[in-house]
């Protein structure tokens, strides 16, 4: 009875959201429905013909030996970029926590690599990663060191994306655990000082049990951007050298958009999706437990 | 509110609304009334570099004919032009009245008759295919590709795979122009090892379709094929292999990071000398070779067509073809503006500004072009003499599994014989 009287008073206001709430399920539920039945079926856009092909494209994706190494090069790149620029970005945190003398164009100067897009910067580190001509392998044959085939090395290329992308995104993770340790009331250090705490004891102690919910917020985000790797290798290495930087995107573009196989395609998105939704469920949990009972 | 005035009121709302959606939604459909001929706009799906810049050339000469029709030219990068042509094709929208095709891609819209029949627009005009066409390059607007196909598209570009050498290098230590790819790397070899600073060759090591490309002409000259006239797998052959262990040994003497190299870094070693041998370069490539502000061998580089072997020199074939697709709502207008694209005149204009490859051979017995581009004879021999890939609508497929596994053994982490087998194998699979 309480229930009714409950909906009847609040069903104004849920007529009024229906259609918000219809448009998301169309926007967000509909395309991976659409995509969960496609990868059933053999299906060439091109042609438009389209045969129901059960498990198959399931099967011949996971035998693939290209869709493994590209699964396994994306959880490297994810993982290794995700705790790098993580870890980077709470060191440089807490190292210009506070004010100091030029802060806002230090600030300023910091975040430029974020702002840049993927191709500009891409662009930029092929140069400098070029055989002959980069700065890198310049530096290094000036201190008589051997030159590294940054991009055309299979057992380096991997690490040379990464490396662009810390670049490009320590900038964010430092700029938003800065946004957080500013937030920390200062009486909680001071009164730790006074305690006589020493600065690694208030940084892993008091800083970062603090600030670990945000943490690990943005590590589930960088983590799940990570996993989308696309653009950098498509300008830096298309994959290459063998299938050394494939990735899972760079798999579900070229059967999508080159071949147009979109069964197939299907299969691996929805395969990624698979990945992607367990692994925001661990951080999702993890912050749901970080939080407590009380929220 | 009476009850009867709140009924009219909302009568009088609803017919507002239905004069305003009335309004908005025809409005589009009125078209300017005025004396003249009417105004149309071609759209060209094109692509970026010198073919945009030929695309914009002859459009402009067309506007100065036909003021009455103007043109929007999309130039797109080579990926680009084939996902949005293929989406606007398959959804009927007719965007598109001309679009570029790269020969390859071409079978995948001719088999789903997504193009208009220019035989039947050439006949209903009272008018027939010349003869000035480079045959090989007319062949493959055909579907099927034979002497009785329709033809679907006309030649823009005879684009075609050359090969360049340095003719001083080769004679300072004793060779000649190489028939056969044999003498070639006996010249490769003793050039990379007494010549200092310089690599005996130089190609695109990169996976896919550039270093497919790169060993093509090689596969061909030995005697392989990579299908039968039946589609069936054939790559895995006597030939194949020879091929392959060809190519693996004349890699020896490329530089290092060859594996991941793209056209610039062939380009740039050409142009400074530090290669003697080119077997992969196309039109694009060598425009400033005689440009002594840009190139370091003016006067030192012989392109020609690549040597024979078992089979004589098999030249691969790069054409972009120019099609009218069957959505297009404006195919007359289209296709009198593709008559004037690739007639002769404007051929000639568009490889004098710039350095189209000219799709007709009238155009390489101009002196003036003959004086400009002096590789134009070996170019129109190289066509004439041109070997297509196979017209498979798998092709991209095929290319890529063939591209990936010859990377993997330039880096020397397969076998020759591993290597074949792997692609038959992946072939067979993808034919299924």
């Amino acid at each position: 009875m309480q229930r009714n009287s409950a909906f009847r008073r609040n069903s104004f206001y849920y007529i009024l959201i229906t259609p918000a709430v219809l448009l998301m399920v169309w926007l967000t539920v509909y395309p991976v429905l659409d995509v969960l039945v496609l990868s059933f079926y053999d299906y060439n856009y091109i042609t438009d013909v389209r045969k129901f092909a059960g498990l198959k494209n399931f099967q011949q994706i996971l035998s693939s030996e290209l869709f493994r190494d590209s699964f396994v090069n994306t959880l490297i790149f994810s993982l290794a970029a995700t705790l790098i620029e993580v870890g980077l970005g709470l060191a440089l945190a807490l190292a210009f926590d506070g004010e100091f003398f030029g802060k806002r164009h230090f600030m300023t100067v910091v975040i430029f690599p974020m702002m840049l897009s993927t191709m500009v910067v891409s662009a930029v580190w092929k140069t400098l990663y070029h055989q002959d001509i980069g700065l890198l392998n310049s530096i290094l044959k000036q201190l008589s060191l051997k030159p590294v085939g940054w991009l055309i090395d299979p057992s380096r290329a991997l690490s040379s994306i990464i490396i662009v992308d810390i670049w490009q995104w320590t900038p964010f993770t430092f700029i938003m655990l800065q946004a957080s340790l500013q937030s920390i009331p200062r009486e909680i250090f001071e009164a730790a000082q006074i305690d006589g705490a020493r600065y690694p004891q208030i940084v892993f102690r008091i800083t970062i049990p603090i600030l670990l919910g945000q943490i690990l917020l943005i590590a589930m985000l960088r983590t799940i951007d990570t996993f989308k790797l696309f653009g950098k290798v498509y300008a830096l290495t298309q994959g290459g050298p063998g299938n050394a930087t494939e990735t899972l995107s760079t798999f579900i573009y070229r059967e999508g958009f080159s071949y147009f196989n979109l069964g197939r395609a299907a299969t691996a998105s929805l395969l990624t999706l698979v990945i992607v939704s367990l692994i925001s469920l661990f951080y999702i949990k993890k912050l749901v437990q970080e939080e407590g009972p009380n929220g | 509110m009476t009850r009867g005035m709140q009924q009219m009121t909302r009568s009088l709302l609803a017919l507002v609304l239905v004069v305003l959606i009335s309004t908005t939604l025809f409005a589009a459909g009125v078209s300017e009334s005025g004396a003249g001929p009417t105004k149309i706009t071609l759209t060209i799906a094109g692509r970026d570099g010198a073919y945009g810049d030929s695309l914009q050339l002859a459009a402009d000469e067309y506007q100065k004919l036909h003021p009455e029709v103007s043109f929007e030219i999309l130039k797109l990068s080579g990926a680009s032009l084939f996902e949005k042509t293929v989406i606007d094709l398959r959804s009927k929208t007719g965007t598109y009245d001309l679009i570029l095709i790269d020969d390859p891609n071409a079978p995948q819209y001719q088999e789903v008759g997504w193009l208009a029949d220019l035989g039947a627009m050439y006949t209903k005009k009272g008018l027939s295919v010349d003869a000035d066409f480079i045959k090989p390059a007319l062949d493959l607007g055909r579907y099927p590709y034979n002497e009785k196909g329709k033809l679907y598209a006309l030649p823009f570009a005879g684009n075609v795979e050359l090969f360049a050498y340095r003719t001083d290098l080769f004679a300072k230590y004793g060779f000649g122009e190489p028939a056969t790819w044999t003498e070639l790397l006996e010249a490769v070899k003793v050039i990379d090892a007494k010549e200092p600073g310089v690599d005996g060759v130089v190609f695109r090591g990169t996976k896919g379709n550039p270093i497919v490309t790169a060993f093509m002409p090689i596969f061909w000259a030995f005697g392989g094929k990579v299908l039968d006239d039946s589609g069936r797998v054939t790559i895995n052959s006597e030939a194949g292999l020879k091929s392959l262990k060809y190519f693996l040994e004349m890699s020896k003497y490329a530089p290092e990071g060859t594996v991941m190299y793209q056209s610039a870094q062939v380009r740039d070693a050409l142009y400074a000398g530090t290669a003697a041998v080119a077997p992969e370069v196309w039109p694009g490539w060598i425009g400033d070779l005689e440009n002594p502000s840009v190139s370091h061998v003016v006067g030192k580089v012989k392109v020609t067509k690549h040597p024979g072997e078992v089979v004589k020199s098999s030249p691969m074939i790069g054409a972009w073809l120019i099609a009218i697709p069957e959505s297009s709502k404006q195919k007359d207008a289209a296709f009198d503006f593709l008559l004037h694209l690739t007639g002769s005149e404007m051929q000639l204009a568009m490889s004098d500004a710039y350095g189209l490859p000219p799709s007709r051979s009238s155009v390489y017995e101009v002196e003036s072009q003959r004086q400009k581009y002096p590789w134009y004879d070996a170019q129109h021999d190289a066509l004439l003499n041109s070997v297509a890939r196979p017209r498979s609508v798998k092709w991209k497929e095929i290319e890529d599994i063939l591209g990936g596994v010859l990377q993997v053994a330039l880096m020397g982490n397969i076998s020759a014989e591993s290597a074949l087998a792997s692609v038959e194998k992946s072939i067979n699979e993808v034919l299924k």
